[in-house]
């Protein structure tokens, strides 16, 4: 096709993402912050509780069935104290990120949402030690079409409508437009805003789980959640056809139809939470 | 739990919620329905009422299979797959007993 964007090119917009005229002025605050190597908690718990949207947002989230703590978290320094830096920066990119979204692709965040909860059963159910850090992979792991779409709305039309006439996967269609596909836009930023290493590798590795050297097993946790949430058909990620789940991810889980019975009703709710949430 | 209106609240049905009149509870969480009971619902000029159940799913249930088989029309014969679908479909199913 000879209107592919240049990789270089493709990657100095995606990066420059602040500088767009619709990235909202909450998001390009977060962005700029983030790009800081060293920020702290409380310039971050700041940042929330001085923005009482973004709080009511963020608090949401927390105490939804998502993050496993119904009802109990009434207070952003209380929310920073029990997740940790790399949660609440997660958390924080995504409730904005993906707010955008509810306007142009609503389905993007509801499969989003489903994700983060199959991530986090997963985690658990697996024994990590930190499965709320897990779930912000699967909240954030697509965050590469989301920035696709806000940059390149056109394109990313023509992508979506490819998947679905040709019956193929986005991340497949992508590839034809930008030549790259969204898990590898995500990459770079997160990068740029300094997230730790099992998320740069999880969003980078999602639909290639194999490649994973650092952190296999959360990668894997991401690539299942993502076959199953498109497997149950909750919210719509760009396509309309579940792909092939990764058989050695899959192994490596080893989930049992119990374990997949739980999942499956667990996302019943993450779909109807996602409703709530707009 | 389906938001039932009283126009279709059926005998046996159980409140999912206490229905309440201002800072009164009219009946508790888990009252059984009978004709007396949803005829007095009605005189009250209350529209709808929270039911115990499944909740009403958006499609029926063979247009969800239909899209279910869709979803899955390019991946049947890779490994695991199968047991995916089988799972899901049983979910599905579940739905709408
Ligand atoms: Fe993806
Ligand atoms: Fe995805």
């Amino acid at each position: 096709m000879s209107d592919k964007i240049d990789i270089r090119t493709l990657r100095g917009n995606v990066e420059s993402i602040n500088a767009l005229p619709t990235v909202p002025s909450t998001l390009r605050r977060i962005s700029v912050m983030m790009e800081k190597p060293s920020i702290g908690l409380d310039e971050l718990g700041r940042l929330i509780s001085n923005d009482p949207a973004l709080t009511v947002r963020i608090l949401k989230m927390i105490n939804s069935a998502a993050y496993g703590f119904p009802g109990r978290i009434s207070s952003v320094s209380h929310a920073t104290m029990l997740l940790g830096l790399s949660v609440i920066k997660g958390l924080l990119i995504g409730v904005s990120v993906f707010e955008l979204m509810e306007k142009t692709m609503i389905g993007l965040w509801e499969h989003s949402l489903g994700c983060t909860v199959v991530t986090r059963m997963i985690a658990q159910k697996k024994g990590l030690k930190e499965p709320e850090e897990v779930s912000v992979c699967g909240l954030l792991h697509d965050i590469g079409k989301a920035v696709l779409m806000l940059q390149y709305a056109e394109a990313y039309d023509k992508a979506m409508q490819k998947a679905e006439k040709d019956g193929i996967n986005i991340h497949e269609a992508e590839i034809d437009y930008f030549m790259v596909n969204h898990a590898e836009v995500g990459h770079w930023l997160v990068q740029k805003w300094h997230f730790p290493m099992n998320l740069v590798e999880t969003i980078r590795y999602h639909h290639h789980p194999n490649l994973s050297k650092q952190s296999p097993m959360e990668t894997a946790i991401v690539h299942v959640a993502d076959v199953l949430v498109r497997a149950k058909g909750v919210g719509y990620p760009g396509d309309l056809v579940v792909p092939a789940v990764h058989p050695a991810a899959w192994e490596m889980l080893n989930l049992s139809d119990n374990d997949i019975g739980d999942i499956l009703r667990n996302l019943e709710d993450a779909a109807s939470f996602a409703r709530e949430t707009i | 739990m389906p938001k039932v209106s009283v126009e279709d609240l059926k005998p046996g049905m159980k409140l999912a919620k206490p229905l309440s009149r201002g800072n009164m509870v009219l009946l508790g969480e888990g009252t059984v329905l009978n004709e007396t009971w949803i005829a007095r619902i009605g005189d009250m000029g209350i529209e709808a009422i929270f039911v115990e159940g499944p909740s009403e799913q958006p499609v029926p249930k063979e247009e969800a299979i239909r899209q279910l088989d869709e979803r899955f029309r390019n991946v049947l014969s890779q490994p695991y797959m199968n047991r995916i679908k089988k799972m899901v479909k049983e979910h599905i199913e579940g739905l709408y007993v």
